[in-house]
């Protein structure tokens, strides 16, 4: 995956209310149909990463089976973030497309 | 630093918490439960690792190594008590000596006087040009007071009397003595007081012969007035006459003059007003600015006669006038020898480095091979600068710790010396900014002292170092001898600044006094009273309880006088009336006395006679000189039998008495030594001028004394009684002898002794400590080697001057540069030294006497050591 993509999906991900680790995990590979596959581990670094930068925040509460979960939320840094990084995402993606598009033409 | 801190622990909770919720969704598609957990770790990927990568992108990994270096730090200082405890002693002194003088320096110079808006207060200065070049703090005359509080608008301008004098308070059937100070109307105003009780003064209260009102203190409210919330208005006896009281100012307030009692001043410009004997302060008004001020008082001033009559005689010379800040104003006199006083606890400090610089380098090189051995097992010198570094930083916080301890017990043992109302600040207490200072202070002594170990470790050789035991070159052994060199050196000009003070001291303490202060009781009473302005009232006052006295047995002789020796006396002028001077008045001192005055006080008589009883109020007016009087003006030709102008009447000069010491009063003549011979004149208390007295009166309280053979029980009670006999309502203020006269006047002189000989015993101590533990450290460390010289044929002796040598040499040469560097840096103290020269030969001989002294004690001590050292035994450990 691309350096950036993970802290996007997981801002994404959390822009409809608090999630903790593993319902953020399932919710990146449900919405992307599977395709994305995260090792979930290795959503652990960018979510203490992000926290770090305050563009999310972390509580411990209960969840809706009554475990103990550490559940994540958007800060409004976050969402700001969110919005300047999908807009340079979706315009990188567009760029990338172009190319990969004139490039498929020409050939 | 630690915000967001998280534990491993909780990590792993939520490590766990999501391989559950995963095991539970898989269970959930019909998993069993064993499938489901490795599914789920599987899905998550290497869990330790992320555990890892958890912990490594935390702060924990600094933060415990940090740990780690903190507790092995302590570790290490435990393990060598006696260092640990030398060195945080050693900073400790330091930093507390610094502490205790820096909250001096906070309170003097950099707190702001406790007043609202003290920046847009000030007091007056005038600047002269010309041949009497001066720019000092002026006070006003009468006339010019009422231009600056009338024409300066841009100002709330008040004066106040110069100092308080003692008063007779009467509330009541009680009477007390008191200190009275006299303000104008707006004074409270400028210094921003609100009272408590009641009001300021009016324009009409402060105008001459207005109604005679007074504000009390706080502290006079509470005890005479059990803090009576109904005393406006009451009546009191001041100074004999009624005067109502209109206010109390609120707890705590300090005012320039600190007085019990306030009254209005009622300037005029006559009397009092007609000499500049009013101290001016201004506020500022809001939008007003200082040039402003600067440019209207100049103008007003420029109109008033004393700035006239000074130009018209003084051709083409200027004076400016021009304000200060309150707050400079007031801590002008203090400043140099409070910035001196931290000059001298900062070579304290740069000393007890020094000291520490040696005795950690010993330590870093005794541990030369433990740190090759870290180096060896992989630590990178990074990590071991690290740990030596956290040592010294914690050796500075626990020296910091007992410093600022010490700093606090100095700093109430330096208050205690000090006298009431010494220092123009309320209180000095250790406040956030001396706790900051101290803690700078304690991260720039660790640096200094662990700059130069960590230097001389970078340099450790592995192989060398874990192969010999003793790595001691012969360099750091030059490099300590240079430290203790320079902490001498420092040592010295500390030990010379407070020899010369100290010598100064016992001049000005041992000058013949020119009278037998011993066997003399004196105690002064306060005749600002309607009741004295009668001179015959006064007269008998005098005859009546001077004769009380005489009657108490053991007292030789009873006499009163303006003033005494030690003190300051009266200024007056005299007009001489004979010789080639004919015509040129001169100002004397002068002192009103009764008959025995002379006798009582051992004065000798050189000339002439003295005064009888019959030097009455009717009989031909007479006065006795001085022999510096004789001398200076009437040129020691025949000076009994002329007559001198005092206050127009023709005075007769009776008799020559011998010079005695009087108070200079430094604080107003700058530069002048505290206590002087000068010309005096007596005059019979009976013959004083009646306009004369009230005016006396208010400025000075006569001294009644008593001559008495051996000590006398009671004596103070029974001179009361003589006093009570004639009048019930004067009160003595108190009872003291010559000696406490002297030592009022020395004040200054004596506590600067004190701290500076304090602060220069405490720079010997360190060095001698200093000097002691390079000894001690070169005979521990060659002990093999002395062991073989002796198994060779060396003396004790010999072994013992070798060695000690490294020491006496070192000090030597800081002797030398500290008297090189004192005899040129204490030629800054000329002001204050009396009676010696900065280059006092004895000063000189003690200090070089001391340190030699010490010298020898400290590099002796540890060298005895080597008589213990047995060759056989050294040779065998080999």
């Amino acid at each position: 995956m691309l350096q950036g993509t993970l802290d996007l999906l997981i801002l994404r991900t959390l822009i409809f209310g608090a999630r903790h680790g593993q319902g953020i995990a399932r919710a990146i590979q449900e919405t992307s149909e599977e395709e994305l596959l995260v090792e979930h581990g290795a959503l652990y670094p960018a979510l203490q990463r992000l926290e770090e930068r305050a563009w999310i925040s972390a509580k411990w509460g209960i969840s809706s089976n009554n475990r103990k979960a550490r559940f994540y939320s958007l800060t409004a840094v976050g969402r700001k973030q969110l919005v300047k990084e999908t807009t340079k995402w979706n315009r990188l993606a567009k760029a990338i497309a172009r190319i990969l598009g004139s490039a498929a033409s020409e050939g | 630093m630690f915000r967001g801190r998280r534990k491993p622990d909780d990590f792993t909770a939520e490590v766990e918490a999501h391989l559950q919720f995963e095991m539970e969704r898989l269970r959930e598609q019909g998993m069993n439960e064993e499938d489901a957990r490795a599914a789920a770790c599987r899905n998550f990927g290497n869990v330790t690792q992320v555990r890892e990568r958890f912990y490594e992108s935390g702060r924990w990994v600094s933060w415990d190594h940090f740990w780690q270096d903190v507790r092995y730090g302590l570790r290490m200082l435990k393990k060598t008590p006696g260092f640990t405890a030398m060195a945080v002693l050693t900073l400790g002194l330091g930093i507390g000596a610094n502490t205790a003088i820096f909250s001096l320096v906070n309170a003097l110079l950099l707190k702001d006087l406790p007043y609202a808006h003290p920046e847009r207060m000030g007091t007056i200065y005038m600047r002269t040009t010309g041949a009497e070049a001066a720019d000092e703090q002026r006070n006003v005359d009468g006339e010019q007071w009422q231009l600056l509080r009338d024409e300066v608008p841009s100002l709330v301008s008040a004066v106040s009397s110069m100092g308080t004098n003692g008063v007779n308070l009467q509330a009541g059937s009680r009477v007390q003595y008191l200190h009275a100070g006299r303000v104008s109307a707006h004074y409270f105003d400028v210094l921003a007081l609100q009272l408590i009780l009641g009001r300021n003064y009016s324009a009409d209260e402060d105008r001459p012969h207005g109604p005679k009102t007074a504000i009390l203190s706080y502290a006079l409210w509470r005890t005479t007035f059990s803090a009576n919330r109904n005393v406006l208005g009451q009546a009191v006896l001041l100074k004999g006459e009624p005067y109502t009281i209109i206010g109390v100012l609120p707890e705590g307030a300090t005012t320039t003059l600190n007085a019990d009692i306030y009254t209005a001043l009622q300037a005029s410009r006559e009397g009092e007003g007609g000499g500049t004997n009013f101290e001016p302060i201004a506020r500022l008004r809001d939008g007003a600015t200082w040039q402003q001020a600067d440019a209207e008082m100049n103008r007003a001033l420029a109109r008033s006669l004393r700035v006239l009559s000074f130009a018209k005689n003084n051709p083409g010379e200027q004076r400016t006038y021009y304000f200060v800040p309150l707050q400079k104003a007031e801590t002008d006199a203090l400043r140099p020898r409070v910035l001196a006083l931290m000059l001298a606890a900062g070579f304290i400090l740069l000393i007890a480095c020094a000291n520490l610089a040696g005795l950690t380098l010993v330590r870093m090189l005794r541990r030369t091979s433990e740190l090759a051995t870290r180096l060896a097992l992989g630590a990178s010198p990074w990590q071991v600068q690290r740990q030596l570094w956290i040592e010294n930083l914690l050796l500075a916080l626990l020296g910091g710790a007992v410093g600022v301890e010490i700093g606090f017990l100095a700093l109430r043992g330096l208050l205690a010396l000090l006298p009431q109302h010494f220092l123009p600040v309320a209180k000095v207490s250790l406040d956030s900014r001396v706790l900051a200072f101290t803690l700078s202070l304690t991260l720039l002594t660790s640096v200094l002292f662990g700059m130069l170990p960590a230097l001389v470790t970078r340099k450790v050789d592995l192989r060398s170092s874990i192969a010999s035991r003793t790595v001691i070159a012969a360099g750091t052994v030059r490099l300590r001898q240079a430290l203790i060199a320079g902490e001498v050196a420092l040592t010295v000009v500390l030990i010379a600044a407070a020899g010369l003070l100290i010598r100064t001291l016992i001049h000005l303490e041992t000058m013949p006094p020119g009278f037998n202060p011993n066997g003399v009781i004196a105690a002064k009473a306060s005749l600002d009273n309607v009741r004295y302005h009668d001179p015959a009232a006064f007269r008998k006052l005098l005859d009546e309880s001077l004769a009380a006295m005489r009657e108490i047995p053991g007292v030789q002789s009873a006499a009163l006088g303006l003033t005494l020796p030690y003190e300051r006396a009266l200024i007056n002028g005299v007009i001489l009336r004979d010789g080639k001077d004919a015509g040129q008045e001169i100002s004397t001192n002068e002192v009103y006395v009764t008959p025995g005055y002379f006798d009582t006080l051992r004065i000798p008589v050189v000339e002439g006679r003295t005064f009888t009883q019959a030097d009455g109020p009717d009989a031909q007016p007479v006065v006795v000189i001085n022999q510096s009087f004789a001398r200076k003006f009437l040129h020691a030709v025949d000076p009994v039998g002329r007559f001198l102008k005092i206050e127009n009447k023709d005075v007769l000069v009776v008799g020559v008495v011998g010079d005695t010491m009087l108070s200079s009063a430094a604080e107003l003549n700058a530069g002048s030594a505290p206590l002087t011979k000068e010309e005096t004149i007596y005059v019979p208390a009976a013959q004083i001028n009646p306009h004369f007295l009230p005016l006396v009166h208010s400025f000075f309280q006569p001294s009644w004394i008593v001559r008495t053979t051996g000590s006398v029980e009671g004596i103070t009670a029974q001179m009361q009684r003589g006093l009570e006999s004639t009048d019930p309502n004067l009160p003595f203020s108190g009872f003291y002898d010559m000696k406490d006269l002297m030592a009022a006047t020395l004040t200054t002189q004596r506590i600067e002794v004190a701290l500076l000989t304090a602060m220069a015993s405490l720079a010997l101590l360190l060095s001698a400590v200093g000097l002691f533990a390079l000894v001690a450290s070169i005979v521990v460390q060659k002990t093999r080697e002395i062991g073989i010289r002796m198994a060779l044929g060396s003396t004790v002796g010999e072994a013992m001057l070798q060695i000690g040598r490294s020491g006496v040499s070192a000090s030597l040469v800081g002797i030398f540069l500290g008297l090189v560097v004192a005899s040129g840096a204490l030629r800054v103290m000329r002001g204050v030294l009396y009676g010696i020269g900065v280059y006092d030969p004895l000063t000189v001989a003690m200090v070089v006497f001391t340190l030699v002294l010490v010298t020898l004690l400290a590099t002796i001590l540890p060298t005895l050591k080597i008589v213990k050292i047995d060759p056989a035994n050294t040779l065998r450990e080999e």
